[in-house]
């Protein structure tokens, strides 16, 4: 059948206007249906889900969040953490930010400088914020403003090889010249083969946040502090007795000791923790969290490994850093709400009690908190490491004083630098960060 | 060609005093056939100067402007002139990392030339299964540089690496050494890291070079007694030159401002022995978030590139007169 030109285009016509009346309908449908339902993406940048255990816990509650949720769909971001700081602040300033975002008190005020975070307190809500334990939901707030909502902590202490100190019938040392000759003690060469191949310590000691991050709480151990309020403005302890004891301390265990695997200067915090699952070091400082991850790598280490608190000075105190993280919402966020409610399921009792069984990560609400599962004996060292925290000075340039730290203690390692030379250049660095930042 | 034929006399007219209507003496004598052909030439320009001037020129122009300003391209915008500039420049770590961006860039060039050029000499001679080996040779060039960065991170372990454990057989040494540890032998690792990642694309460009060399000259100097180091020197080299200067020139600008593979080795440690100046940059954006300063000193090394840009060109013109 041929159709005439006048025919064609009045069928044409109408075949356009049903298609426009059509869609016109639809948007008309879309725009009536109840918020609740509408479709959500909500995009989440995390660390944690590029890591394991942690990361099949992340995609469990969020599979188990879209079931009971099927207008959401959860996408997520993976970024190491060492690269996440960078990858926020790349995504802010060119407007592409997440929904959820993970924060920490390392990073909140530059987060906040960014203007980045929208109202947590009142998207949380003044209730459900007294549900949280007082000293994350304290590092959590910046001029008394909630930045984000606690997810887990995980103490700074000393994670040992409870059967290797046993074998050597010590325990886990409280003093840093203790600590020395434990480590001289538990690095021996296990098969007799005239080489040394299990070390007492697996030191941290790339120049980086995961080095940096354990050397000042080290450092504060010896009654040194990286930041000190002087009335309204900071100065700093990194050329003080104390800070170059602790510079000294990392060459020693190091040069001294030869208490450290090969190439302490490479070994970051996951080197560190495989050297631990494959049986090459005793010791390393870090969180509960890496008992989750060495048993992963070597599930036959269950209940050999145990936490205590981080060796002092004589006359000083052991202090610990929460090494917390926690999910802020994003101010360009489309959903704020929904991104709120999302991170109030991943904060419900049984998913951090979930989180805390299989990372050892501590959870950050008093009910899960209370729960008898997060007082197992392989955590108590860092349940006792908890008490001694300190709350991190709230700059925008903190994770540079992280990168000053072990710029310096590679310097002492290598014996480029004196102890006390590391301390100065350290000091002078810090005293222009300060400077350079108003 | 129309465009040229119809624009070439109002050219040729020069200036003259302007028409009545604001008409330049250019346009009133463009006829109606000229334009449209004009229009045509600017539409079919036009994509190609859309997407430079977004990709190319606005990029450049934005990173120029941000290094003017002490900011965190959201919420500040602090304007502080030459500052950053001033304070670039005079700045000791920052010379430094431009010596040892300079000397990296220097003994890559030098490795990829000479292991290229030697390869290439090989396979340009008839020998059996030159195929494959081309295609085995080339390969380093297909990986990606983080895989490039990986594997050579674990060959230089300490623990478990292939290296220490080689040389330990060998009884070449009895302890293993932790190669990125030491400030010079990381260098170096991290020079041979990238030699090996970068030798195939010189390999390629100049065993095209030599077989666009004709093979009668050859013959005429082996007529004429020439030895075969005589044919390199007198035949190969000047028939190479042009390759030689286009690759060396290409090579240091890719290398210059390389950053993946040393950063994945070796973060521009130990104590900054292989901080090139694209990790600075790096860090200052992302680790200090000294988005201004970082664009400042992106402006620096974008003028050395540029130098080299123009040593580069008006090499390739000298050789060409």
């Amino acid at each position: 059948m041929k159709l005439t030109k006048p025919l064609a285009a009045l069928l044409g016509l109408g075949l356009a206007g049903a298609v426009l009346t059509g869609c016109s309908s639809q948007a008309g449908a879309q725009s009536t249906s109840a918020p609740a339902n509408a479709k959500v993406t909500l995009t989440v940048l995390s660390p944690l889900v590029v890591e394991t255990p942690s990361g099949d816990v992340e995609k469990a509650y969020a599979a188990e969040y879209q079931k009971l949720h099927p207008n959401v769909t959860i996408e997520f971001i993976g970024v190491p953490m060492n690269d996440a700081y960078a990858k926020i602040s790349t995504l802010a300033t060119g407007g592409q930010m997440p929904d959820i975002f993970i924060n920490s008190p390392e990073f909140s005020a530059k987060a906040k400088q960014l203007g980045i975070v929208a109202d947590m307190d009142k998207l949380l809500g003044a209730d459900y914020l007294k549900g949280f334990a007082k000293a994350p939901l304290d590092q959590a707030k910046l001029g008394g403003k909630t930045q984000f909502a606690p997810y887990f902590t995980i103490p700074t202490g000393l994670l040992y090889r409870s059967d290797l100190f046993k074998q050597a019938g010590i325990t886990p040392p409280t003093t840093w010249s203790a600590f020395e000759a434990d480590a001289k003690k538990l690095t021996v060469d296990t098969n007799n083969d005239g080489q040394t191949d299990r070390w007492g310590f697996a030191m941290v000691g790339t120049n980086d946040g995961s080095g940096g991050s354990r050397f000042i709480p080290v450092m504060r151990t010896f009654g040194a502090k990286e930041l000190v309020k002087s009335g309204s403005s900071w100065t700093t302890q990194f050329d003080s007795a104390g800070a170059i004891k602790a510079f000294k301390l990392y060459g020693d265990l190091v040069n001294k000791d030869h208490a450290v695997p090969p190439g302490p200067l490479q070994t970051g915090y996951a080197q560190a923790n495989a050297l631990l699952a494959t049986d090459k070091a005793a010791m390393m400082i870090t969180g509960p969290h890496t008992i989750g991850a060495i048993l992963t790598q070597n599930p036959a280490l269950k209940g050999k490994l145990a936490g205590a608190p981080l060796p002092h000075a004589p006359g000083e105190k052991s202090v610990s850093v929460l090494g917390m993280l926690g999910w802020s919402v994003s101010q360009d966020s489309k959903h704020q709400q929904a991104a709120a409610d999302y991170i109030k399921f991943v904060l419900d009792k049984k998913n951090q009690l979930a989180f805390n069984a299989a990372t050892g990560r501590f959870p950050t609400r008093n009910d899960a908190l209370a729960d008898p599962q997060v007082n197992r004996p392989e955590l108590k060292g860092f349940i006792a490491a908890q008490d001694n925290a300190f709350i991190l000075p709230a700059v925008p340039y903190y994770a540079n004083l992280q990168v000053i730290a072990g710029g310096d203690y590679q310097q002492v390692i290598l014996n480029k630098m004196t102890p006390e030379q590391a301390a100065k250049d350290a000091a002078e660095q810090t005293k222009k960060s300060i400077s350079d930042n108003g | 060609m129309a465009l040229q034929t119809q624009a070439r006399p109002s050219s040729q007219a020069g200036p003259g005093p302007m028409p009545q209507g604001g008409k330049s003496p250019r346009a009133a004598r463009l006829t109606p056939h000229a334009i449209r052909d004009q229009r045509a030439g600017l539409s079919f320009i036009s994509p190609s100067l859309l997407v430079m001037v977004a990709l190319i020129i606005y990029p450049l122009g934005y990173g120029l402007y941000i290094s003017f300003f002490r900011t965190n391209l959201r919420n500040q915008w602090d304007f502080v002139g030459f500052k950053f500039f001033i304070q670039t420049l005079t700045d000791p770590a920052f010379i430094h990392s431009i010596g040892v961006t300079l000397l990296f860039a220097v003994l890559v060039v030098l490795g990829n030339l000479v292991i290229g050029t030697a390869l290439a000499l090989i396979l340009n001679t008839e020998m059996r299964f030159r195929t494959l080996f081309r295609a085995i040779l080339i390969l380093p060039w297909l990986f990606p540089d983080v895989v490039v960065a990986l594997i050579f991170k674990w060959i230089y372990n300490p623990l478990y690496g292939l290296l220490n454990y080689g040389l330990m057989t060998v009884h070449l040494i009895d302890k293993p050494i932790a190669w990125l540890d030491d400030p010079n032998l990381a260098f170096v690792a991290v020079v041979i890291s990238c030699i090996w990642k970068g030798y195939p694309l010189v390999m390629i460009l100049i065993l095209a070079g030599l077989q666009s060399i004709p093979k009668e000259r050859y013959e005429a100097a082996s007529l004429d007694g020439a030895g075969p180091i005589g044919s390199f020197r007198h035949i190969t080299l000047p028939g190479l030159l042009p390759v030689l200067i286009v690759s060396i020139i290409l090579d240091t600008v890719w290398w210059f401002k390389h950053f993946t593979i040393v950063w994945l080795m070796t973060a521009g440690g130990p104590i900054d022995a292989t901080k090139v100046v694209s990790i600075d940059i790096y860090r200052v954006a992302f680790q200090n978030f000294d988005f201004g300063r970082a664009s400042a000193m992106a402006v620096i090394v974008f003028v050395i590139c540029l130098a080299i840009s123009i040593v580069y060109r008006k090499l390739v013109r000298d050789n060409e007169s």
